[in-house]
């Protein structure tokens, strides 16, 4: 093959053993590790022994007898995939005697197989045909008449991969790795004996049964059985590069399989160290906006949003770009401009926007949608433990006993590490589920939280503060480890602090709505069962009380001792792919990368040597800063690249009322998005299949993404930025983003050792990556926290100011679904919307019957800062009094009804809490007609106008 | 792919399965316990039994679907009124069943594996009751009957018939 | 008042002793259900308590009872003891059955039920263990694997939980002795798992009994119910199988009480140490665990001076299928199979001549008559290309058709595969076709095969011998490729139906068409 073929050494790794074990296979002696399989053993050396039920990725199963060897001793014929090594063992891998049972065995297999090998999709990448091949079959002496399963109907209800059953040769890979590698439980063998036969859930086929789509089971194919639609279509790939996934923040590499120039799968890579070989829906298939029809490859521009846009060359439209932002900070001054950058960006495209807006346009003015999601973890984990960051890699669950949750839902934010977790359930670690939700992690099939507290919305920091309580009061708190890693004092005042009998379990329950006798429950446990380890999202940061939950999450951690070791450990998981990446390239309008202060001196000196020019000592504005600014009439333009604030962020009156009042707004973007719908400049984007960069994931991982293809647009992201600086009389040379990583890590003591070349080698580094730690640093405050002592910040609960009341006595939190990702901007271009093709609102049953609603019912959601309507789903994953919905379709805006409260520290904005009232409707809010009005008129562009 | 939002659960059975598996921690291997209590009530595993069961016992579906097509004894449809189960084993086959299987069939008017059409009587294989000195045998209606012969399923007939 | 003893057993049942019973019970008699001595010809049997001890009568008809109890009957046996079909047997494990009423835990005591159990309780479970292991007790499932061994390995393997797993997925055909047991004595199963449960540190035990025996299963179950103070600590349940032959296979069984589909699980790791539910497992078959008790109580020596070879001990050997003397004989190893079909058995019921007798469940071989001299032990039968199994033997006269029983064994094979190896899942089918094929008298080229397009394919009719050939390399592959004793073991009839009755595949299905 002229791609990386993935080798397959047959069966998992032997679990950790320091001993060794020496046997001889076919007249070598071979040394493995105490456990290893013979067959694995084997293929180290190189020989492959004919198999195929086994893969290194599942456990070994023994079905196909196509491995079976002679062992010196023993009778009969051995399957090497089951049996392990033993000191001495003589094996023979091939006999005239082996060599005629394989044959039988594949005889049999291809007396119920279709003789298509030649016009099958899988041709050239199929197993049994490879292995048929080895064993040399020649003539099925039972002809091809006899009972077989070449009637059976193909299955192509899911939208990206079809089962063909005549195809299977049931050796369960599939069903194995649903169960074991994704832990859905989709598939079953149907029957027994010759009528085995592959099922989705109840016969019901892939798309109506609980398969997830994750792939997995294509993965495991050793046949085309089970095969994705884009190789039927486009044909077997041949050649492959390693990349990184471009959704969410669990940071999935995937091997870009082509076909010529053609992109005919993803498939996950078997070294990412972030997904060990596995995927989900998302990563795996939904590539396909890419190339969708809606992707605007040509610049635009325009006077005014009422007009069309007008297509016109890409100098025009970067000369215009940097005469309006010259023009404008020369008539409202130097901070009368900013920018955004993107969290869905590299982190070289990244740190050339924030450059772009300190070096070019000489103030602070930037921000980045962390500050939406985010932004409360970087505030919180660096005053307590003194770094903005997760102190695990995700590897670290495997080691962890008691596991908590809180406010994320891994199974659909973060699929690929929620399998992991699974993995961990299902070996008996324990779970704690904090959320106001029954999300699947709380009760699904093999799962089933020890402890689901089920929180009123914006109480999290009375929840953490009471199990604090527990665990002070009932003596739980690890005073060995406090003593030695944090400053006592803090750590008293703190712990006085949550003792006070207001803050207990009983004290607080009626607020909390969580009962005490759990919550003292979970907390025991937590103190107690062993590695602890909390995993946290957007459930816990967007709050107006976002810094102080981070804050009282690491007091927890750090009471009981749960920091700085593999299994234990506070883990954000990040929302977009490179959220955790924007942060660290200095997106925000305080800091400069790493973290560090724009007033700094030192640091800014650093910078100001680098690019040539003083620096803004003043921390610039935020992105609802910038808002207000510009509805005041003082802050006047914007560069956004590959961020949809309109749909992504709060109170979206106000957005649009802000972005009204600029006079230009820059929007780089793949299609035109929402916010476009107010920009004057319009610059379309790369995907990530189309440019060379890194990604950091939510553990600190840095890992390059590699061009497959090149850009349809003409240009990757960071080559437009780079045209604009140059515009506006900028001397940057960039030829290669690698040149861009150089500069970050000069400048970047946490990125000292991080380069292009670092990573093809190792694959992938995580910061700190530093002379102390070249090849970075997997766990975080190993030997002490990186502030020095760890710090207990006493984080008092404060209720947010947005309450139920008469008007709006329900409390409205958001989430996202597994199908979709963030504004959707993506994913609604794919075939994922057969599985959510709207949002809807979840009630429950008692709140639904009160308001006379039934099930799909249209409802009018309403709430202080705007109303919308969706339609219902009455169900009791949600508790009375809390309503739930996704925000993944534009035409819902659900961000019309969230507040514009915020986080105290950052300003991350409270979208978990909103106060609403629900009502039955018959059709769309006004504010939806006259924002679909709205959203028609300003895109039209001209050149399909005059058609 | 949401599995836990799909059509409410069959309340009938639901409180069957709530009620059957009082006193047993709800564990996986409470599931063939299970689903022979479900039968012995209900005659049959019904296709809407399999997401009650999946639901009481925290599996998927497809786990519970995969036992229940896997055992022979659990039907997916009900059986007839009466309920024949001959042997067809070898130490029956020594005595005569495949004669037996022959006259019975057509006696009871239902070929082998088959319900009647009138709804009346199954008749079924079993491979063996551990009565191999005495067959050929049968099970009707969960009674052992040995030494099959004309006569005697004469009466059974007649009994099954009636 | 006079007392009398009726079988409540299913054979027993299945074959009238419901309706004795009623009989007797109209005449005011009290009456006892025991178990089943274990001969089928005198079955429905009635004994009568008198002073010369227990007069039996059988077989007895409802309507005979007056008979019975004026002593005219003229089935009056006399003492059990002293028929000649009970006189030579050695009843170690089914000394009580019969005897006692099963559910009586008073009976059970006053026939020295419990002494074992307290013996080895007041031993250390290395002591017990060890006492085993010189008894020489061999698997009674068929495997004849060491017990001792077993529970050695159990004992040694550190786990806070440890199981007693009784296998009585008592499925071949031909065998019924777990089933006696279970019915007709089942505390000596209930103390039998409660000495290993303490020999290897076992806290529950459970009993996996099939479905197909409604009567075991309900004994059982109240067995367990009267002994649970008396077994305590060690807690026992019955679970019931769902029709699945191969759950007989140890480790399908051990999936099925975890709830799974009953599918073989690849070995290592041994049960012995990772068993149900992932814990180390004690699995043995009802009588291996039965055997126990008399070797705790009597001494590993008392029944290791028994039997031939490294067969120690005795072994319930059941005669089936077309035999005079149908039932349970309990005799040390070494007995020839013709002294079992001939003398004991006293040939066919039928009268015709013996042409064939099956040893072992639907796979075992079938031995013609002249083989009648292979002693009854382990190894014996595996040089002749056969097995004990579980010591069942099917008798068929000379108008079996042989064929046909080659060809039933695949077709029970395919019924009853799990499906998860190859060979057994694909093969047994094609097994099925084979023997068709070969009864056919050969076959020409498929419509597939004879088109230009299929170059390798052989263009040539496959005759009789080509075909025959392949069914031997389809029963090596099965052999030797299966995962479990189904696949690995229907080669076994198969092959000894080919090899010893090969005129029987020579002729088109002339048996079965006369028949």
């Amino acid at each position: 093959m002229a791609w990386i073929s993935e080798t397959d050494l047959g069966t998992k790794p032997a679990p950790d053993s320091a001993r060794t074990v020496s046997l001889r296979i076919d007249g070598d002696t071979v040394t493995v590790p105490e456990g290893t399989s013979i067959m694995r053993a084997a293929a180290l050396r190189g020989t492959n022994i004919p198999k195929l039920c086994a893969t290194d990725r599942l456990d070994a199963f023994g079905s196909c007898r196509l491995c079976l060897v002679e062992i010196e001793g023993r009778a009969g014929y051995p399957a090497s995939c089951t049996t392990p090594v033993t000191e001495g063992m003589v094996v023979r891998t091939e006999s005239a005697k082996l060599a005629k049972l394989r044959r039988g065995v594949m005889e049999l297999y291809i007396s119920d197989h279709p003789l298509d090998c030649l016009t099958c999709s899988a041709n050239g990448d199929c197993e049994l045909q490879d292995q048929a091949g080895a064993v040399g079959l020649r003539d099925v002496r039972y002809g091809y008449d006899g009972a077989n399963h070449l009637q059976a109907a193909k299955d192509e209800s899911n939208p990206y991969f079809d089962f063909d059953p005549a195809k299977c040769i049931v050796c369960s890979r599939c069903v194995r790795a649903c169960d074991e590698v994704q832990g859905t439980f989709a598939l079953t063998i149907d029957g027994s004996g010759f009528g085995s036969k592959v099922v989705a859930s109840a016969d019901e086929g892939f798309l109506p049964s609980e398969c997830v789509s994750c792939g997995a089971c294509v993965q495991a194919c050793p046949t085309s059985a089970l095969i994705e639609k884009t190789v039927t279509d486009i044909g077997t790939p041949d050649r492959a590069i390693v990349t990184t996934c471009a959704y969410c923040g669990v940071g999935c590499t995937f091997r870009a399989e082509m076909r010529g120039e053609q992109l005919v799968r993803m498939v996950p890579w078997k070294e990412g160290k972030a997904n060990r070989g596995h995927s989900c829906v998302k990563g795996r298939f939904a590539w396909g906006y890419a190339n969708h029809r809606d992707r605007i490859l040509n610049p635009m521009i325009r006077e005014s949003v009422d007009q069309p846009w007008r297509e016109v060359s890409w100098d025009e439209a970067i000369a215009h770009t940097a005469s309006e932002f010259r023009r404008i900070q020369a008539k409202y001054g130097t901070r009368s401009v900013g920018g955004i950058t993107s969290s869905r960006c590299t982190n070289e495209e990244t740190f050339l926007v924030q450059k772009l807006i300190r070096q070019g346009f000489g103030n602070n003015n930037v921000d980045t949608c962390a500050r939406v999601c985010h932004s409360p973890t970087g505030y919180g984990l660096s005053t307590t433990f003194g770094t903005s960051a997760g102190t695990q890699d995700f590897d670290s669950v495997e080691h962890s006993d008691v596991i908590m949750v809180i406010g994320a839902n891994p199974t659909d934010g973060h699929p690929v590490f929620a399998s992991r977790m699974k993995q961990r359930l299902r070996q008996g670690a324990r779970l704690i589920v904090v959320d106001p939700r029954r999300i699947d992690l709380v009760h699904s099939p093999h799962v089933d939280a020890a402890h689901h507290l089920p929180l009123k919305p914006g109480t999290n920091v009375a929840v953490l503060t009471a199990m604090a309580h527990v665990v002070v009061t009932e003596g739980l708190a690890d005073e060995a480890f406090i003593r030695e890693r944090c400053d006592w004092d803090e750590y008293s005042d703190w712990a006085a602090f949550v003792a006070q009998p207001e803050r207990s379990p009983e004290a607080t329950a009626a607020l909390t709505g969580v009962p005490a006798a759990d919550l003292r429950a979970a907390a025991r446990l937590f103190a107690t069962g062993g590695n602890g380890a909390i995993y946290y999202g957007l459930g816990v940061t967007e709050h107006s009380q976002g810094s102080s939950t981070v804050m009282a999450i690491a007091n927890l951690a750090m009471a009981t001792g749960n920091i700085g070791r593999e299994g234990v450990g506070v883990n954000p998981l990040r929302g977009q792919n490179n959220v955790q990446g924007s942060c660290d390239m200095g997106s925000f309008p305080h800091e400069y990368s790493g973290y560090r202060h724009v007033s700094d001196p030192a640091t800014r000196t650093l910078f100001e040597t680098a690019w040539g020019v003083s620096l803004d000592p003043e921390p610039g504005l935020r992105i609802p800063n910038m808002l207000d600014a510009a509805t005041d009439g003082t802050f006047k333009a914007l560069f956004i690249q590959g961020e949809d604030i309109l749909q992504s962020d709060p109170n979206t009156h106000h957005v649009a009322a802000g972005l009204a009042a600029m006079e230009c707004v820059v929007v780089q973007d793949l299609f035109l998005n929402e916010t476009a719908n107010y920009a004057h400049i319009f610059l379309p984007g790369s995907t990530f299949l189309e440019k060379d960069g890194t990604f950091t994931n939510a553990e600190r991982r840095i890992q390059l993404v590699r061009k497959v293809m090149d850009p349809l647009n003409g240009y990757a992201d960071w080559e437009i930025v780079q045209l604009v600086a140059q515009a506006l009389g900028l001397d940057w040379q960039y030829t290669h983003p690698s040149e861009i990583m150089d500069e970050i890590a000069a400048l970047t003591p946490t990125f000292a050792k991080v380069s292009y070349l670092a990573l093809e080698e190792h694959g992938s580094l995580q910061w700190p990556a530093t002379d102390a730690a070249p090849l970075g640093t997997p766990t975080m405050h190993v030997d002490g926290f990186v502030r020095g002592k760890g710090k207990f910040v006493v984080a008092d609960y404060v209720p947010t100011d947005e309450r139920t009341g008469p008007r709006f006595p329900l409390l409205l939190t958001t989430g996202r679904i597994l199908s979709q990702y963030n504004v959707g901007a993506q994913t609604r271009r794919t075939e994922n919307v057969a599985w959510h093709a709207e949002d809807r609102l979840e009630i429950h049953p008692h709140d639904a019957e009160n308001r006379g609603l039934r099930d799909g019912d249209w409802v009018s959601l309403r709430s202080r800062a705007g109303e919308t309507t969706l339609r219902a789903l009455i169900t009791d994953r949600v508790a009375p009094g809390v309503v739930y919905t996704t925000f993944h379709h534009p035409d819902t805006q659900a961000n019309v009804i969230t507040t514009d409260y915020s986080d105290w520290a950052t300003n991350c904005p409270e979208y978990k809490v909103t106060a609403v009232e629900v009502s039955p409707s018959n059709g769309p809010s006004e504010w939806q007609r006259a924002y679909a009005d709205q959203a028609a008129r300003a895109r039209r562009i001209e050149t399909e106008a005059a058609e | 792919m949401t599995p836990n939002e799909t059509a409410p659960p069959d309340t009938a059975y639901a409180d069957a399965a709530t009620r059957l598996l009082r006193g047993r921690p709800a564990t996986r291997d409470a599931l063939l316990p299970l689903l022979h209590a479900l039968q012995d009530e209900f005659g049959y595993i019904a296709d809407a039994m399999i997401p009650v069961v999946a639901a009481a016992l925290n599996l998927s579906r497809a786990d519970v679907h995969g036992v229940v097509t896997f055992y022979h004894d659990f039907r997916r449809a009900p059986a007839g009124a009466h309920l024949v189960r001959l042997c067809r084993a070898e130490s029956c086959q020594a005595r005569g069943a495949a004669t037996i299987e022959r006259i019975a069939t057509q006696r009871l008017g239902v070929t082998m594996g088959a319900t009647s059409a009138d709804g009346r009587v199954t008749v079924e294989p079993v491979y063996c009751l551990g009565l191999c000195a005495t067959g050929p045998n049968a099970l009707v209606d969960g009674r052992p009957v040995s030494r099959l012969d004309a006569a005697k399923l004469e009466r059974i007939a007649a009994e099954v018939l009636a | 008042m006079i007392r009398a003893y009726v079988s409540g057993d299913m054979a027993s049942v299945a074959l009238g002793a419901d309706e004795v019973v009623a009989a007797l019970a109209v005449r005011g008699v009290e009456v006892v259900r025991t178990g089943s001595r274990g001969l089928f010809r005198i079955e429905p049997l009635v004994e009568i308590d008198t002073p010369e001890g227990r007069i039996a009568y059988g077989p007895v008809e409802a309507n005979e009872i007056d008979a019975v109890l004026d002593g005219t009957h003229a089935s009056r046996i006399g003492r059990i003891e002293d028929h000649p079909f009970f006189a030579r047997q050695q009843r170690f494990t089914f000394a009580r059955c019969g005897v006692i009423d099963p559910l009586s835990l008073d009976d059970y005591a006053a026939h020295g039920g419990w002494q074992a159990l307290d013996k080895a309780r007041a031993l250390t479970p290395q002591a017990v263990v060890d006492e085993v292991k010189a008894s020489g007790l061999r698997g009674r499932g068929g495997a004849g694997f060491p017990t001792g061994i077993k529970w050695q390995t159990v004992l040694d393997t550190r786990s806070p939980e440890k199981f007693i797993v009784c296998n009585a997925d008592e499925g071949d055909s031909g065998t019924f002795a777990d089933r006696m047991l279970m019915e007709g004595d089942p505390f000596c199963l209930i103390e039998g798992m409660a000495i290993a449960a303490h020999a290897v540190g076992a806290g529950h035990g459970f009993i996996y009994i099939r479905s197909e025996y409604p009567f075991a299963i309900r004994v059982m179950q109240a067995a367990i119910t009267r002994a649970a103070p008396r077994i305590a600590p060690f807690a026992l349940e019955v679970r019931v199988g769902a029709g699945a032959y191969v759950c007989g296979e140890e480790t399908a069984l051990l999936d099925s009480i975890e709830g799974k589909r009953g599918q073989v699980r690849a070995k290592p790791p041994l049960p012995a140490i990772e068993g149900l539910f992932g814990r180390p497992t004690v699995i043995n078959n009802v009588l291996s665990l039965a055997a126990v008790p008399f070797i705790v109580a009597e001494g590993a020596q008392a029944y290791q001076a028994v039997g031939f070879g490294r067969s120690r001990g005795t072994m319930p050997i059941q005669l089936a299928g077309n035999v005079r003397n149908g039932g349970l004989f309990e005799a040390g190893f070494g007995i020839t199979l013709g002294e079992l079909v001939n003398d004991i058995g006293g040939g066919t019921e039928t009268g015709r001549p013996v042409k064939a007798v099956q040893v072992g469940g639907p796979l075992g071989a079938y031995f013609p008559p002249a083989m009648f001299d292979l002693p009854f032990d382990y190894e014996a039968f595996a040089a002749a290309g056969g097995l004990i199994g579980h010591a069942g033997i099917t008798v068929f006269d000379d108008t079996v058709d042989m064929a046909h029983m080659a060809r039933f064994a695949m077709e029970f094979c395919a019924h009853e595969s799990c499906g998860k190896c190859t060979p057994c899942r694909i093969g047994a089918v094609r097994g099925m076709e084979t023997i068709d094929r070969i009864v056919g008298g050969g076959r020409q080229p498929g419509g597939l095969e004879a088109m230009p397009q299929m170059r390798n394919a052989a263009a040539r009719p496959r005759d009789r011998a080509a075909e025959i050939a392949l069914l031997r390399d389809l029963c090596d592959t099965m052999k030797f490729g299966s995962l479990c004793a189904l696949g690995g073991f229907t080669p076994y009839p198969v092959l000894s139906a080919l090899d010893h009755f090969p005129q029987d595949f020579d002729q088109p299905a002339t048996a079965q068409a006369a028949e």
